[in-house]
């Protein structure tokens, strides 16, 4: 196949498109600018091949087109990159690490097995339920794996660090204080609201958020086999050590 | 069962009959279908939800045709449209202002009970002991699911499974085309045979079947153009949007044919009633060529797109392998791990699921702002805010009574004739006709004090509100001095001050208006 030279038209649709997947708040509805590049996207080959390159020089990656719009990925060292220490200043490790967890375990939640990244439909997380989802898996780990007693001290693990963090402390006026796993629930939800990863769905109850299409992307997509990959070496450290 | 029969001995015919056999598993499976809606019966009780109160079966199925009917047009049925739906069928169940805020409650969770909240919104899921085999039981899972919730351009919409179809057509386990031509057929027959009622009847289903019909194929549709990667590209789905298509253009056609029917039948002499029932056959048939006609639409397009997918499918391959089972493989060996390797890990797959952030110039504006504004503490909760209450400054809880004003005015106008003591001063405030102030000696016992002190040393910090209003304005026109004499009286110690009037003509005289227009706070 020989490449003709690219349009210059087609750069400045395609730089329109990502500039769509990049706003916040922006829909494909029907008719719109938005909805016809998207349509175009999906159907027109070589506009994809322009899309997916502008993209690629930009440190994106496109990830899909679900309907509400481009999914794009940051890579990591790229201009829109999110990093976690962006969005709370001065966490300290284990504040670091209760948050990153609540976000693995959102993603757990909501799609434990491989055919529920495929699946398009919407997952609703709610801040009680996730608590418990979370201290159910803690409990249930402990059932199996109890403690080393030969071992003398055991370092500790994420689990104790979540599972020594107290469920709920109320503040005067009956809302969740800082310092309660609830709590931190609430501001990672509140992180994925910021992001288009997740939108309040206040129709179905308080503290109740839904998943978007991008969130699960970013999960099937780039987190998952990310993480899986650092974990791996984790243990193989952990192993030879 | 099957050992039953041959080991039974007693040659008893089989209970079970060959044909009940046959169709045991579509039986079951319409069984099955409605089982969710028992169980969302069952928990709205742990809820408090009553089931006598709300009928829940009805709020259920109200939200599967909600679901249903608009999948066949342009734009699903919005999540909130069916909650204030569901929330408005609730309050003519209950009606009264003081069951409102329940109203939807219980829409929520009829809702929540369809998407199988209770469940991480997994599928429902049963198994069917499959007994056709005599020499071996095999047992099946059926899942499925009913609503599922899906993210659109237009918000979240509530999307009807097949199954949630197969509900909404009566709860029968049948192939959906075959049921409108079945239909078609025998609404042919029953306006031959001027048998009106029943063909209104067997219209109306037909309609309903082309909703759903339209339902099912609408879901196909979307996910041909959405992902190529969750369906069987090669046989199943341009098998069936080909079957769809060929379906839908013979309906269109003999939807005409009765159309014209039915009309021409109207151009005869006939009765009114006759003349009613056809009216409705034929808005109810032309509605479902509507949808028909949609549907036809759509599916055209859809061979492009099926066509180009195709072509895709083949150039671009997937990326990368998904992540086998997010909960086992990754969440619960997080847990397990010591939590420094955990917070690399959890670190990792944070910075990557957040997404895209569009760096934005830091302005100076904002800069100066930043560094202005106090520290912000995120973490403390709102305060509540007071109930201001009625602005009627006569009500306020927190003013003194304007009697109690008056007499503590008429007080320390004594002071006026001669400068007097501090202990006096509260004797005759003590003194008061409790009826003239309705009773509030001590607030005019209060005031007189404040007054004094006031007048002594003016709390010119300002901070303190409870010391500002009727106070100062009493006291601007007193003096007090401490000479030294000790105050002796039940309702005060320290200096027995010396009042003193500043002019004759204070405090009473102008500043009489002035406090009744200036009413401020104790």
């Amino acid at each position: 196949m020989t490449l003709a030279a690219l349009d210059l038209t087609d750069a400045s649709a395609a730089g329109q498109l990502i500039g769509f997947g990049l706003t916040r708040g922006a829909r494909p509805v029907e008719g719109s600018d938005y909805r016809n590049l998207l349509d175009r996207y999906r159907t027109d080959l070589r506009f994809k091949d322009t899309v997916d390159t502008f993209a690629e020089g930009l440190g994106l990656e496109v990830l899909g087109t679900p309907r509400t719009g481009l999914v794009l990925a940051p890579e990591p060292t790229g201009p829109f990159a999110t990093r976690l220490a962006d969005l709370k200043t001065a966490m300290d490790a284990e504040e670091k690490l209760v948050f990153g967890l609540i976000l693995v375990a959102v993603a757990a939640y909501a799609y434990p097995n491989e055919v529920d990244l495929d699946d398009p439909d919407t997952k609703l997380v709610d801040v009680v339920k996730l608590d418990d989802f979370i201290r159910g898996a803690i409990s249930g780990l402990r059932a199996i794996d109890a403690p080393d007693v030969s071992n003398g001290e055991r370092a500790r693990t994420a689990a104790d660090v979540y599972a020594d963090m107290p469920s709920l402390i109320p503040t005067p006026h009956g809302r969740r204080k800082q310092g309660c796993t609830l709590r931190a629930i609430e501001i990672v939800c509140g992180w994925l609201v910021d992001q288009g990863a997740a939108r309040e769905a206040k129709t179905l109850g308080p503290d109740t958020f839904q998943l978007t299409d991008r969130f699960r992307l970013l999960v099937a997509d780039s987190a998952g086999s990310e993480a899986l990959e650092v974990l791996r070496t984790a243990r193989r450290t952990e192993v030879t050590a | 069962m099957a050992e039953n029969e041959d080991g039974g001995g007693a040659g008893l015919p089989p209970l079970v009959s060959p044909a009940a056999d046959a169709t045991a598993r579509g039986r079951w499976r319409a069984l099955v279908l409605t089982d969710p809606i028992h169980k969302l019966v069952r928990n709205a009780a742990h809820a408090g939800v009553d089931d006598d109160v709300y009928d829940l079966r009805q709020l259920a199925m109200a939200a599967v045709d909600l679901a249903v009917a608009s999948m066949g047009f342009a734009r699903e049925a919005l999540l909130e449209e069916v909650v204030d739906a569901l929330a408005v069928l609730a309050a003519r169940m209950q009606s009264g202002e003081e069951h409102a805020p329940r109203w939807r409650d219980v829409a929520q969770l009829v809702i929540k009970g369809l998407l199988n909240d209770a469940h991480e919104q997994r599928r429902f899921s049963y198994t069917f002991a499959d007994l056709t085999d005599p020499g071996a039981t095999r047992f099946d899972t059926y899942s499925f699911r009913l609503l599922s919730l899906r993210d659109t351009e237009y918000g979240p919409v509530l999307i009807a499974s097949d199954q949630a179809v197969m509900l909404f057509l009566d709860g029968l386990d049948v192939d959906i085309e075959d049921a409108e031509a079945a239909l078609a057929h025998v609404l042919q027959r029953q306006l031959d045979d001027e048998r009106f009622d029943a063909a209104v009847r067997t219209a109306t289903m037909a309609e309903r079947t082309s909703l759903g019909m339209s339902a099912m194929l609408t879901d196909l549709l979307d996910a041909t153009s959405r992902d190529v990667r969750s369906h069987d590209w090669l046989v199943d789905v341009p098998d069936r949007l080909g079957r769809a298509r060929k379906h839908v253009a013979g309906r269109i056609a003999e939807e005409d044919k009765t159309l014209e029917h039915v009309q021409n039948g109207l151009d005869g002499d006939v009765s009114p009633a006759v003349r009613v029932a056809s009216g409705q056959i034929v808005d109810l048939l032309r509605r479902a060529k509507r949808i028909h006609l949609d549907l036809h639409d759509r599916l055209v397009g859809a061979r492009d797109v099926f066509l180009t997918a195709q072509v895709r499918q083949r150039l671009a391959r997937r990326r990368r392998l998904r992540l086998l089972a997010i909960g086992e493989e990754l969440f619960t060996p997080i847990l397990a791990l010591p939590a420094e390797p955990a917070t690399a890990v959890v670190e990792t797959f944070a910075d990557r699921s957040l997404g895209v952030r569009v760096p934005r110039l830091a302005r100076f504006d904002d800069i100066v702002d930043l560094l202005w504004a106090p520290p912000r503490q995120r973490e403390v909760a709102e305060p509540d805010v007071e109930d201001p209450g009625d602005e009627d400054p006569t009500e306020d809880i927190q003013r003194y009574p304007e009697a109690v004003l008056r007499t503590a005015r008429d007080v320390l106008a004594l002071t006026r004739t001669a400068p007097l003591r501090l202990s006096a001063l509260l004797d005759a405030a003590a003194a008061v006709d409790p009826s003239v102030v309705d009773g509030a000696v001590d607030d005019v016992v209060e005031l007189v004090l404040l007054s004094a002190l006031w007048a002594f040393a003016p709390d010119i910090s300002g901070d303190d509100e409870e010391q500002a209003g009727e106070v100062d304005l009493l006291a601007s026109g007193l003096a007090a001095g401490d000479d030294g004499t000790a105050l002796n009286h039940p309702l005060a110690s320290g200096a027995d001050l010396l009042v003193t009037a500043d002019s004759p003509a204070s405090p009473a005289g102008e500043l009489a208006a002035a406090l009744s227009s200036e009413g401020g706070r104790r």
